[in-house]
């Protein structure tokens, strides 16, 4: 009973908190949430690979561009009822890239794959750059149209909410079944792994095409927020940040990428507005959280939660 | 019938030559350890016949098929499993999830990517058997990482239990167990070999061991089996007392 309320109190959160503010938000607010919960898909389907498998991956980027392109680029030559329709293709275009980059450098030792996702990302911002004629080149693709059900800011937010909401319902499970527990195992002992029969390369093979698979839809969604998009999504600087903002929240708790993308977007918007060294200002929080609290926000907030209750004087849960 | 044979394995490392054209039957339903000094060959030859490493030339045989240089994952499914000499687990996992993980395997729900994982009422059923019989119930909820080093051995084992072997291969059961803990795992290996029906080999330096419940003792010195035969040959066999610097062995 307790423990089913432990689990489900983060969901209650992230329902009351993102649902209230269909209701309440205002523009710039709703605004800043749709990116939150885009780029929160992205970070949690980001750690399944990494806080989840121990594999890191420094070319996610590749999927979100990957799915913003097909996104942007369909919408816009077959109109903005196509929109919704590219939201599948991207997901599925993302899986077979994957499928192919994975073959690549999933059997590789962990420096060498980390690498090699880089690699293949900057590739990619590469050719999107310098193949403007097709893609846009540096300026990007803007004024993408959309369905007229989901033109103004609060129907895309409504929309992307719940499009997220599935996806991490999904991720959520894949987290609690058992092919989430063989992910855990291989991040801790990949050898046990094959001496219980299983082939760690396919399972990380499917976990690659799974985390690629929800990072497209994210890439997909954000090109409805601003109806524009660019080669930067594509850039090793957006696969770090996903690292980051993972690492702030808590790589080894489900919704600690969400949190940490939502504290990194806040504080950008806050700290923007008031003094444009606010890069300086996140550097230092970012290193007074990995120094003093290596497991994110999440691991500060459970540390106090058992202060708390030892001072209650319950027993420390095990 | 023989259940695994070998036939003039060789493997160098570098310049050692750590098995050396080693030729070896093992008979279905037999208790065989292998003993020998350290650095003698017991792990590589472990690592050989469960396909860690590939031998440099000669043949590994299981139940008549030739498995020399197959993976491991496809010798488990065989039924070719075994136990490490530092107890190989899931570090931050319970016991309990460390069992359900090899349990998972060997039901073939690994790939299962959106059910629950406490849906399984026979895996649950699988961990709980093996947990009762190894005498880690009540521990059941304790991180790996928390375990004494001895319970963590038998967590090794446990694990290795779980995928049901036909043939089982201990590498140092009892490493690093207080002599209590020594005895029980020395008689619960010769229990569970009987139950399970195992065909087991295990690699162990303590003598009361290998004298009170091996139906066969292999000596295997600088990469060579220089002798096979029961308590009382090994015993009395002068190669092996050189070996053993000239003392008797006990
Ligand atoms: N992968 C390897 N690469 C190079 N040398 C190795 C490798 N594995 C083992 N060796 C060497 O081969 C020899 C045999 O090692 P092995 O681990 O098989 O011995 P062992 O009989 O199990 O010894 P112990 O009783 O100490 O466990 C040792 O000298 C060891 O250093
Ligand atoms: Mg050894």
């Amino acid at each position: 009973m307790n423990n089913k309320l432990t689990t489900m109190a983060p969901w209650l959160a992230y329902f009351l908190i993102f649902g209230s503010l269909i209701f309440v938000g205002g523009d710039h607010t709703i605004h800043i949430a749709s990116q939150v919960i885009i780029l929160g898909l992205f970070a949690i389907a980001f750690n399944v690979l990494f806080g989840t498998t121990g594999l890191l991956s420094f070319g996610q980027a590749i999927f979100y561009g990957l799915g913003a392109y097909i996104t942007g680029m369909m919408a816009k030559s077959f109109g903005g009822d196509f929109f919704v329709w590219a939201l599948l293709i991207a997901p599925a275009a993302a899986i077979v890239l994957s499928v192919l980059l994975g073959v690549l450098s999933l059997r590789l030792s962990d420096v060498y794959f980390t690498m090699l996702t880089l690699a293949f990302a900057q590739l990619a911002w590469g050719i999107c750059v310098k193949w403007s004629s097709f893609t846009g080149g540096d300026d990007g693709i803007q004024a993408i149209p959309k369905p007229e059900l989901l033109a103004g800011g609060l129907n895309y937010y409504i929309f992307s909410f719940v499009i997220v909401t599935a996806c991490l319902y999904l991720l959520w499970r894949l987290d609690r079944s058992p092919f989430g527990s063989v992910l855990k195992g291989i991040r801790q002992n990949p050898t046990r792994i094959s001496f219980i029969g299983m082939n760690v390369f396919r399972h990380k093979l499917l976990a690659y095409m799974i985390s690629s698979c929800f990072t497209a839809i994210a890439g997909g969604l954000y090109a409805g927020i601003d109806k524009s998009i660019h080669p930067d999504m594509f850039v090793w600087t957006m696969s770090g940040s996903i690292i980051l903002m993972t690492i702030l929240g808590g790589m080894r708790s489900f919704f600690g990428p969400l949190i940490g993308v939502a504290v990194f977007i806040l504080l950008e918007d806050e700290i923007g507005r008031a003094t444009q060294y606010w890069s300086f200002v996140i550097g230092a929080i970012m290193i007074t959280v990995v120094l003093l609290f290596p497991k994110g926000i999440v691991g500060i907030s459970r540390h106090f939660a058992r202060l708390f209750a030892k001072k209650g004087g319950q027993r420390d849960n095990p | 019938m023989t259940t695994l044979e070998l036939r003039q394995v060789n493997k160098h490392f570098g310049g050692l030559h750590v098995s050396k054209n080693i030729t070896m039957g093992i008979e279905q339903g037999e208790l065989t350890a292998i003993i020998g000094p350290n650095g003698a060959g017991k792990t590589t030859l472990f690592n050989e016949i469960t396909g860690y490493i590939t031998p440099d030339n000669g043949g590994i045989f299981f139940n008549g098929v030739e498995i020399t240089g197959a993976e491991p994952e496809s010798l488990v499914k065989m039924g070719i499993v075994r136990a490490f000499q530092v107890a190989s687990l899931f570090i931050d996992e319970t016991v309990y999830d460390n069992l359900c993980l090899a349990a998972l395997a060997f039901h073939g729900k690994n790939w299962n990517i959106f059910t629950n994982r406490s849906v399984y009422k026979n895996v649950e059923e699988h961990c709980r058997f093996i947990l009762e019989r190894l005498g880690l119930s009540g521990k059941e909820g304790l991180k790996a990482f928390e375990l004494s080093h001895g319970d963590q051995k038998v967590l090794d084992i446990a694990i290795a239990l779980t995928m049901k072997p036909k043939l089982l291969l201990l590498d140092e059961p009892t490493a690093g167990m207080s002599p209590d803990e020594r005895v029980k795992m020395t008689h619960l290996i010769r229990a569970i070999h009987e139950e399970f029906k195992l065909t087991t080999i295990f690699v162990e330096h303590d003598m009361d061991m290998v004298f009170g419940i091996a139906d066969n003792i292999r000596v295997l010195v600088y990469g060579e089996l220089i002798a096979e035969g029961n308590a009382e040959e090994i015993q009395k066999n002068p190669a092996v007392i050189e070996a053993y610097l000239g003392h008797e062995v006990l």
